[in-house]
């Protein structure tokens, strides 16, 4: 039974390419008297950015060390030297300075936690041609995701 | 060669007042050699001072600085002949000896030249052509070209007048597009970071996105990339546009996030078009007068593609936008290239008389 | 000057420049063919395609169903300004499955119409299903298997001497593909030959592909002028079925007045002659979820997506009343997936009905015996009480319809004027 209550949306035949958050099944719902609890009242949520939500941008540049990610042109330098990148592809050094410079909340909600796995070796920021400091940026970043919002 | 008579011996048309057109007849009245320049519009300098430019990339020269000197120079000389307001109807003849017919103001004219030098330019892609952005049914969607006008009058504002607070500039509109035109117009990515520079200098609040496919500031324009970005805080996204839709206040861009690989859609006050370069009418209508070959995206097709002011006939000779895409100083370039051509041939023609 | 020669062309506003006329013809010609070539190659390959279909007409190798003046065709533009007839009598009902089991309204009402305008047309039982579904939806079938059932139903419109009108977005895309591939491929040619032969039948194409969308299109004005309820407090929207406009996108009717060209003139224009508003939402070009292999396997993202993209930014954005399509699957997917999200706590609800449906409503059809509205979920009363239809009263009459039927009443049916035209008979077949 448990295993049934994990497992929501398994009834989505490409259930992989939906993330988990966007699935809303009720366990309980019914409408004019019609059961239709589990897979008949599965709603999924569209996953559209639709707004820029800088104010963590903002934070990370008052931030000592996050002063440079604005010159941070996506060129992919950065993970292409990260040794922690090799084994987890959350970890993206690259990718998690564009989504704070963007400001797409879901998806900074979604990789957050990640920018904990940084071991701070520092080849990121000998590799970055603009001097963006990646190492800095990620140590910016963790304090800026916990601050309130 | 035949032997020519006095008036044709010494008189090269220039077809085209713009940067290039402008040079070489500068250049052919400073060798002594007269010149016969012929402008469709009223007014000489081409596109810099048609869409009244405001600066030159890459350092933001004041066009003036550059077209000026040239336009004074033109308007000036005793040996430049200067025809507004006038076309090339037709040519017959060969090199050495053309006979040309203008349409002018004052009617039809007959005139007889050694050598012809097409300098014709370009127009900007109409970007009405291509609906997804909405131009010219949405308000609030302009071109590069009419921002330009815009910041030379130091007041930027959309359509329906009030100062936009958000702004996506779009990238490669009627440019590298099989639907519209394939090629790449070298200049746009430049001239709209330059752009986005001088509104962000004049409207210090607005936040802008440039949305690029690919950024390509060759050479020294780089710099504007670098300082775009690190001093003037202009954000970019890697995607494309699929459409612009107006919402009854504000424009909605819906596009996709290449880094993300995912969609966005999102609230802008201003979209401005970064539309490219193409053979304009001016080009085409050349082309059949002077019987010279077009390449297959319509731009004037040099004898040898690497060759420009060669056009394979003799006596005419190439140079500018009408041949590819090109900024500003290669198209001054290119008219000193050219009206070197025509001075040569004239030597060739004194040297035989 | 030499006037006669040469024309003015306006560059921008104050800029003109002349060249000689034929060059001016040269400019505008460009216009039309740029529109055309944003649909990228497919529009030249159609236009190739029905030049192969004329050539093999001429070779003798298959007979074209053509729209001669007995359908009293009327002409209208398509996206690359390509003349296209639509016929508007003597019509040959290409039915829809999923019409006819799901949404019966669309089609009783669409009869009505014509009824009332007194055009001929052939209820025929004798037609099969396009099997579209099948394809579209799980890849079952094959290309000369779709082909052999599209020109089966072909051959019986032409032996009819009705021409056929398409019910359904799934089949009128289905049997645009299909007729591409019959011309252009003569191994699929022969093989649907060999299998029509058969059955005593042969390959008869149509000259034209039309969608009932059309047919409305083209007849609005007479629908107009029956027009017997005020709608012009109604604002409509309008969703268009990717089958219709997206698939082949060549073959659908664009006109100049309606929406200045840039988008499809079916439904819209309807919309436009009965005098309601016409309203816009940002996603108008997106697809309503359906998907067909979408709805099978993945039904909760189809009904997610009909409610969040389409629904919600049609409520949220216009405030329609009504919101309009013209395809089966389209009027399924977006009247059914409100009720989930409804129940959710979502508040964005608007009745979805054919255009079908809305213009014989707005002629004094029914709403139940006629236009069917029982069987749609989403709710229609606030629509019918905007447009003054007493729906209580009409519910009333349609109930005790009903028990005068379980009573051994005959119930009414909607039939065809009769026809000017005779079927053809002693045809024959070359080989």
């Amino acid at each position: 039974m448990t295993e049934e209550k994990d497992e929501k949306g398994k009834f989505i035949v490409e259930r992989k390419y939906v993330d988990d958050d966007r699935i809303i099944e009720p366990d309980k719902l019914e409408v004019g008297g019609i059961d239709i609890s589990g897979r008949w009242g599965t709603l999924v949520l569209p996953r559209t950015i639709e707004e820029f939500d800088t104010s963590i941008y903002e934070k990370v540049l008052r931030l000592p060390r996050g002063k440079n990610i604005g010159k941070c042109w996506q060129c992919g330098n950065c993970t292409a030297v990260c040794p922690v990148a090799h084994a987890h592809p959350e970890f993206n050094p690259r990718y998690l300075i564009h989504i704070v410079k963007m400001g797409y909340r879901a998806e900074i909600d979604r990789l957050k936690e990640f920018v904990y796995l940084c071991s701070g070796c520092g080849l990121c920021s000998a590799a970055c041609p603009k001097g963006v400091d990646p190492q800095g940026a990620m140590i910016a970043m963790s304090i800026a995701f916990k601050s309130k919002r | 060669m035949k032997n020519l008579n006095k008036e044709s011996n010494d008189k090269v048309l220039v077809i085209g007042s713009g940067p290039a057109g402008l040079r070489a007849a500068m250049d052919l009245a400073e060798l002594g050699i007269h010149v016969l320049l012929v402008e469709k519009r009223g007014e000489l300098g081409g596109a810099p001072i048609r869409w009244k430019y405001h600066s030159l990339a890459p350092d933001f020269t004041p066009t003036e600085q550059v077209l000026g000197p040239m336009i004074e120079f033109c308007e000036k000389s005793d040996l430049i002949e200067v025809k507004r307001n006038s076309t090339v109807a037709e040519c017959i003849g060969e090199a050495g000896n053309f006979t040309v017919t203008l349409n002018t103001p004052d009617g039809r004219e007959r005139k007889n030249v050694a050598a012809i030098i097409v300098a014709t330019g370009f127009e900007h892609f109409d970007a009405r052509v291509d609906p997804r952005y909405s131009y010219g049914r949405a308000p609030n969607v302009i071109g590069i070209n009419e921002l330009e006008v815009m910041l030379s009058q130091g007041k930027v504002t959309g359509h329906d007048g009030k100062v936009p607070r958000r702004v996506a500039f779009i990238f490669c509109v009627g440019s590298r597009d099989r639907s519209t035109n394939p090629w790449c117009c070298t200049v746009c990515c430049g001239v709209s970071i330059k752009q986005a520079i001088e509104l962000k200098q004049l409207l210090k609040d607005v936040q802008i996105y440039m949305i690029y496919m690919d950024i390509r500031t060759i050479g020294l324009w780089e710099k504007l990339y670098w300082d775009s970005m690190e001093k003037y805080n202009i954000n970019y996204i890697r995607g494309r546009v699929g459409e612009v839709y107006y919402t009854g206040e504000k424009l909605l861009v819906k596009g996709e996030d290449t880094l993300v690989r995912g969609p966005f859609e999102v609230l802008f006050d201003m979209v401005v078009l970064a539309v490219g370069i193409e053979p304009g009418e001016g080009t085409r209508q050349i082309s059949k007068v002077l019987g010279l070959n077009v390449n297959e995206y319509g731009f004037l097709a040099p004898k040898i593609p690497n060759v420009h002011f060669d056009s394979g006939k003799d006596g005419i000779y190439l140079a500018g936008t009408c041949v590819a895409p090109m900024s500003v100083e290669e198209s001054i370039a290119e008219g000193s290239a050219a009206a070197m051509q025509a001075a040569k041939l004239m030597n060739r023609i004194k040297v035989r008389a | 000057m030499m006037p006669s020669e040469n024309s003015f062309v306006q560059l921008g506003e104050n800029e003109q420049v002349e060249i000689p006329k034929e060059d001016v013809k040269l400019f505008e010609k460009l216009s039309t063919d740029r529109r055309a070539k944003l649909a990228m190659g497919t529009t030249e390959d159609y236009l190739r395609m029905l030049e192969k279909m004329k050539e093999l007409e001429k070779k003798g190798e298959i007979i074209v169903h053509h729209v001669e003046e007995d359908y009293k065709p009327q002409v209208v533009k398509t996206l690359s300004n390509r003349e296209k007839k639509i016929p508007t009598e003597e019509l040959w009902q290409h039915k829809s499955c999923g019409q006819c089991g799901h949404i019966p309204g669309y089609i009783s009402a669409l009869y009505w119409i014509m009824s009332e305008l007194s055009i001929p047309f052939v209820d025929d039982t004798n037609q099969t299903s396009c099997t579209a579904w099948n394809y579209y939806g799980s890849g079952t079938s094959n290309s000369v298997a779709l082909s052999a059932v599209f020109l089966r139903n072909m051959h019986v419109a032409w032996e009819k001497n009705a021409y056929p009108l398409i019910h359904c977005g799934t089949s009128y895309g289905d049997y645009k593909e299909c007729r591409f591939l019959v011309v252009m491929s003569e191994d699929i040619r022969l093989k649907v030959r060999s299998i029509l032969n058969k059955i005593g039948r042969d390959i008869v194409i149509p000259e034209e592909l039309v969608h009932y969308s059309e047919w409305l299109h083209v007849v609005r004005e007479r629908i107009a002028e029956r027009r017997k309820l005020d709608l012009s407090q109604v604002k409509a929207a309008v969703h268009p079925a990717c089958h219709t406009y997206k698939l082949m996108a060549e073959d659908y009717t664009y006109d100049e007045k309606i929406l200045d060209g840039a988008r499809p003139a079916p439904t819209s224009s309807i919309i436009l002659a009965l005098g309601a508003k016409l309203v816009d939402y940002s996603t108008w070009y997106d697809c309503c979820g359906f998907g067909f292999r979408h709805i099978l396997t993945e039904r909760e993202i189809s009904r997610s997506f009909a409610y969040f993209r389409k629904i919600r930014p049609v409520v949220k954005e216009t405030g329609a009343d009504v919101l309009l399509t013209h395809d089966t699957g389209c009027v399924t997917t977006l009247d059914k997936s409100q009720i989930v999200a409804l129940a959710h706590g979502y508040k964005e609800t608007v009745p979805v009905i054919s255009d079908s449906q809305f213009a014989a409503l707005a002629m004094g059809a029914h709403p139940f015996k006629v236009c069917q509205l029982q069987w749609h979920l989403a709710d229609w009363k606030p629509l019918l009480s905007k447009i003054g239809i007493d729906w209580q009263n009409a519910e009333k009459e349609y109930k005790e319809y009903i028990e005068a039927i379980k009573k051994g009443m005959k119930p009414s049916f909607i039939r065809s004027a009769p026809r000017k035209l005779q079927p053809r008979v002693n045809v024959s077949f070359a080989g």
